[in-house]
């Protein structure tokens, strides 16, 4: 009898734990699709304690790759230095020139009146740990809603983009990089104004889909974000061309990129503390989500 | 209960260092430790009301430090203990290489689970493709640290307070024992 009961409350365990598990599923992804992607109470406790504690791991890796990249990658840095130089010099020069095409326009003074549309609040933002599954390209940031940062920020590095906030606690904030097969950003060919979506792969990186009657991609172009999904500010580099597909008798044409963040020495990121307008309508009924962050404030 | 909170720690630290360790290897070669530690679980601890709480509870950690939906890894958590069990009781799983083996086996099944669930719940994110390329890798690098995680596992029930810990691997040895 005892066993039998035992048998029962096991059964019951199990059936209970599977519910709850597709229970959550099911209420996750609506979430995602309706803009209530706030974690539920005891999960950002969890995820608050977990930015510490990979923090503290993360230490003695980060030493040794330090310690690589400073004493023992110095193989090359001269040349490099050299480039370097080359290159700012270069820059400088059409710095000076587009200056003074500004000013001969009279275009800088009403550039600098719209300055303020221009300025976007960004917080700056450590990594602290990626992905504990293999099959995903999600990373851990340090900062969270304390900070301003909320679901549906966009995340840049200094080199292009990075991903979306996908769910945030009071000081971690979980972000979607455009690796992750789900991710999919509207893009167009900076050359060409070729418009497509840029779909994440994985471990295979990013490819550019496109339609392919009368668009121009050739390898070596650089894709940028179109700003037209209402997700992605305009103008942020997500990679270059690496290589066209065959179109054959498709109608939708891809192309490999290279994308433009380095997102195996990602260290420091920078949150835009504005959503964007798609982004916005979503999150706008977050339950308990502040308002978002304003330029300015 | 000691044995539980134990084992959860163990997955915490498993997490964590999973976490750290995928920032220097790419993913595909960095083993799943999370999963790794549930497998070993269901080969080695003889309490399955612990191991299911523990495996769900690793699950829903996952899920949180994951781009993954809330409960899809604790689903296949539980999954991957229960085959797991199920492997021990009627397969000789004893030694690295049989160990090695199964678990290679089962991580390609929880890959295309997790494509399957997740082409479910995003169709037309392209999830539903487990890319062969990624998919040996990581079934490789699982079934390297297989008998490692296996063992240390065993060791870590052992020391936590079941002197029967180590002897789960005895096939049918403890069939219809509910602790």
């Amino acid at each position: 009898m005892g066993e039998f009961r035992s048998r029962i409350a096991f059964s019951l365990l199990i059936a209970t734990l599977v519910a709850v598990a597709t229970i959550s599923m099911v209420v996750d992804r609506r979430a995602r699709l309706t803009g209530g992607s706030l974690l539920p109470g005891w999960s950002r406790y969890v995820l608050d304690a977990a930015v510490p504690l990979q923090k503290m791991v993360t230490l003695p890796f980060d030493g040794a790759r330090d310690a690589w990249n400073r004493y023992l990658a110095l193989v090359g840095v001269a040349d490099q230095n050299e480039a370097l130089r080359a290159q700012l010099a270069a820059l400088r020069e059409d710095n000076l020139q587009l200056r003074e095409a500004l000013v001969a326009s009279g275009r800088l003074e009403r550039i600098s009146e719209m300055r303020e549309d221009f300025e976007v609040p960004m917080r700056p933002a450590e990594l602290v740990g990626v992905d504990v599954s293999p099959w995903f390209r999600s990373v851990l940031l340090d900062r969270g809603q304390t900070d301003g940062v909320l679901s549906g920020m966009p995340v840049i590095s200094e080199d292009g983009l990075v991903g979306l906030v996908t769910a945030t606690s009071g000081g971690a904030a979980k972000t979607m990089t455009v690796l992750d097969r789900q991710s999919a950003v509207d893009a167009t060919v900076q050359r060409s104004r070729s418009r497509g979506i840029v779909r994440g792969r994985g471990s295979d990186g990013i490819v550019f889909e496109f339609v392919a009657r009368g668009a121009d991609v050739v390898s070596g172009d650089l894709v940028i974000t179109s700003g037209l999904g209402g997700v992605y500010p305009k103008g942020l580099r997500i990679g270059r061309v690496t290589a066209v597909s065959d179109p054959g008798a498709k109608l939708v044409q891809t192309a490999t990129l290279e994308p433009a963040v380095d997102f195996g020495r990602l260290e420091q990121v920078f949150v835009i503390l504005r959503r964007g307008p798609t982004m916005e309508l979503l999150y706008v009924a977050e339950d308990g989500d502040a308002a978002p962050a304003r330029p300015g404030s | 209960m000691k044995r539980v909170f134990g084992l959860l720690g163990l997955g915490a630290v498993a997490l964590t260092l999973q976490g750290a360790v995928a920032t220097f290897i790419p993913p595909r070669f960095c083993p799943d430790l999370g999963f790794l530690l549930v497998v070993a679980l269901g080969l080695c601890w003889r309490s399955p009301v612990g191991g299911v709480c523990v495996a769900a509870a690793i699950g829903f950690a996952t899920d949180l430090l994951s781009g993954s939906l809330l409960g899809q890894h604790a689903l296949l958590r539980l999954a991957a203990y229960a085959t797991a069990r199920l492997g021990s009781r009627h397969l000789n799983l004893r030694g690295p290489l049989p160990q090695a083996v199964f678990v290679a086996a089962l991580t390609a099944a929880n890959a295309v689970a997790l494509a399957l669930l997740t082409s479910f719940f995003s169709p037309g994110s392209g999830a539903g493709i487990v890319a062969v390329r990624e998919l040996l890798p990581q079934a490789l690098a699982n079934a390297v640290f297989a008998p490692l995680v296996a063992f240390a596992t065993e060791r870590a029930v052992a020391r936590l307070g079941d002197e029967d810990g180590g002897q789960r691997l005895l096939p049918l040895a403890s069939r219809g024992r509910v602790a």
